[in-house]
């Protein structure tokens, strides 16, 4: 056989065999959310089409899922907004001010990156509780923002340090102050580096269980990860068709995200990841 | 301007970062180290009691179980990752059709959170009526359906195969980064030369990758020797607790108001990570060196 058409068949398998092993939880929480019987694979019952799934997610009111959606989606949202607007002030710091310290930043970040979530929650669950925080959309957000840092601020770093410093410099002989040179020159011209920063800060937030489980009681601040993992149902049965649609639901927002700004995260993927 | 002012406003730009990352991290972090030396139970007086939390961790047969675990899960599951997001980084940086919308698909295991796609999981591991089992019944791979979850060796294979499905695409798309930095004139002198596609693999792409890959591979372990989501969710841990990692270990005595004993399994587990991360830091700068 000739190299070209083996190749070929080696992509073209690859290919398939991807996008398969990619979408098939995706396509069986579709799939399941749309019938009326999740067990119909054992033969004794039909698939029989339904959006009754979809339609008693959106009327009943004791289900919560929808309060879980809009629980993630506030907490990352501005959990998401922090980091960018933290990780750019410190970014721009130390690419344009010489400091000690400057070099220090990021790698002590990068190594708090690696610590366990596990190693932070037990205390973080006893100052929370002293705040009074418990269940409160505070307690995610800042620990949070501390987990997307380190990605948004290397993030930011590179692209930073390719924008030229002339234009700080011709900024601060006109008399402008740091600050003013940041969000006025700085900021408008990075901004594919400002949105993979929040994208990805997003994405973090809004996968994050652990603390969300830990951290909040019920429907007033729970995420919808912790909201659907924790979904059983009341008698018994497990109601398997509500809890994929609302998983389909809640993944849909993340799904067209990445749809629309796939290259951003690639790019901030790696640039976070090749440099860090 | 100055150097002095220099300095100052240097600080004061990162003011936010350092009172964030101090009260939310560090702080955290040293009071779990504090708490492990002490008795720190629901109901009972706090009280020093030096190192008894480790000697207790030490003689704890059921850490050592989850512990066995933690390492095999990683073990088993990071190899066949790389092995996976390396085929697929390859296939991705050919040219072919689609490949806009592949690159799509393969952020979405990434992308959902994974305490989510562990329902649908749980779903296809279904004994009765999942798609598992109807697919292996179906093509006569087997007559009796598998018990994926309920059994020890069928819940760590369940394990193993949604990490998998999750985390290979991150390893892709650092590979994929890694792969566009070789430049195309190596492969097209090696053509020249009559070399097949295999023999260029071998010889040029993986020698070339060879930094991203241990990236990759450190990267990944660090991570997975803090699975919690997806046991959490798909196992709970069982059956009999030998699908329980550390974290869950830790996380269980928490919850049950021992926050002593679960601060010193919390502090090896970070020690574990800690070791890897400085490995981590320092083939990163032998990469360098590479270069």
């Amino acid at each position: 056989m000739n190299e070209e058409r083996l190749k070929q068949i080696f992509l073209i398998t690859g290919g398939i065999v991807l996008t398969a092993f990619c979408l098939l939880p995706f396509l069986w929480m579709i799939i399941i959310s749309l019938g009326k019987n999740p067990d119909f694979l054992s033969g004794q019952t039909s698939f029989g089409f339904t959006f009754n799934n979809y339609t008693a997610i959106f009327t009943s009111s004791s289900v919560h899922l929808l309060d879980y959606l809009k629980n993630s989606l506030i907490v990352s949202t501005i959990a998401a907004i922090l980091a960018t607007i933290i990780a750019s002030l410190s970014a721009y710091a130390i690419t344009r001010l010489k400091f000690p310290g400057r070099i220090l930043i990021p790698l002590l970040l990068l190594g708090f990156s690696m610590f366990p979530q596990i190693s932070l929650l037990g205390y973080l669950f006893k100052m929370l509780s002293e705040l009074g925080w418990i269940n409160t959309y505070a307690s995610l957000i800042f620990p949070y923002v501390t987990l997307a840092l380190p990605l948004a601020l290397w993030i930011m770093l590179s692209h930073f340090s390719r924008l030229s410093k002339e234009l700080d410099n011709a900024a601060l002989i006109d008399g402008a102050g740091r600050l003013k040179i940041l969000s006025k020159i700085i900021l408008p011209i990075s901004l594919p580096g400002l949105f993979s920063a929040f994208i990805l800060s997003f994405i973090f937030s809004f996968n994050e269980f652990l603390f969300a489980l830990m951290f909040t009681i019920d429907y007033k601040a729970r995420t919808i990860p912790v909201g659907i993992a924790l979904f059983e149902g009341l008698y018994g049965q497990i109601p398997w068709g509500y809890i994929m649609a609302a998983a389909v639901i809640a993944v849909l927002p993340i799904i067209m995200v990445i749809a629309l700004f796939q290259k951003y995260i690639m790019q901030g993927l790696t640039e976070g990841a090749i440099k860090g | 301007m100055p150097k002095n002012s220099e300095t100052k406003q240097g600080y004061i730009f990162n003011i936010p970062l350092i009172i964030v990352v101090a009260i939310f991290i560090v702080v955290p972090v040293v009071g779990t180290i504090i708490t492990s030396f002490f008795r720190d139970v629901s109901f009972l007086p706090e009280k020093f009691i030096g190192l008894e939390n480790y000697k207790r961790l030490f003689s704890d047969t059921h850490f050592w179980q989850s512990f066995e675990f933690t390492i095999l899960f990683v073990l088993i599951s990071v190899l066949l990752e790389i092995f996976l997001g390396t085929i697929f980084a390859l296939v991705l940086n050919e040219n072919i059709p689609g490949k806009g919308l592949l690159r799509v698909v393969i952020l979405i295991p990434w992308a959902i959170p994974i305490a989510i796609s562990a329902r649908a999981w749980e779903l296809i591991y279904n004994f009765e009526y999942g798609l598992f089992n109807y697919i292996i019944i179906q093509l006569g791979l087997s007559s009796s359906p598998f018990n994926w979850l309920g059994s020890s060796t069928g819940a760590f294979f369940s394990i193993v195969i949604s990490d998998v499905w999750k985390t290979t695409p991150f390893i892709t798309i650092i590979l994929l980064a890694g792969l566009s930095t070789i430049p195309a004139d190596l492969y097209k002198q090696a053509k020249i030369d009559g070399t097949n596609f295999i023999k260029r693999f071998f010889y040029i792409t993986l020698p070339l990758l060879r930094p991203v890959l241990i990236v990759a591979l450190l990267f990944r372990t660090i991570d997975a020797i803090r699975i919690f989501d997806l046991i959490y969710v798909l196992t709970g841990g069982g059956p009999g607790g030998s699908t329980t990692s550390v974290s869950l270990y830790a996380f269980k005595y928490y919850l049950s108001g021992d926050f002593g004993y679960g601060s010193a399994i919390s502090v090896l587990i970070f020690l574990l990570a800690s070791a890897l991360a400085i490995l981590y830091m320092k083939f990163g700068r032998l990469t360098e060196e590479f270069k």
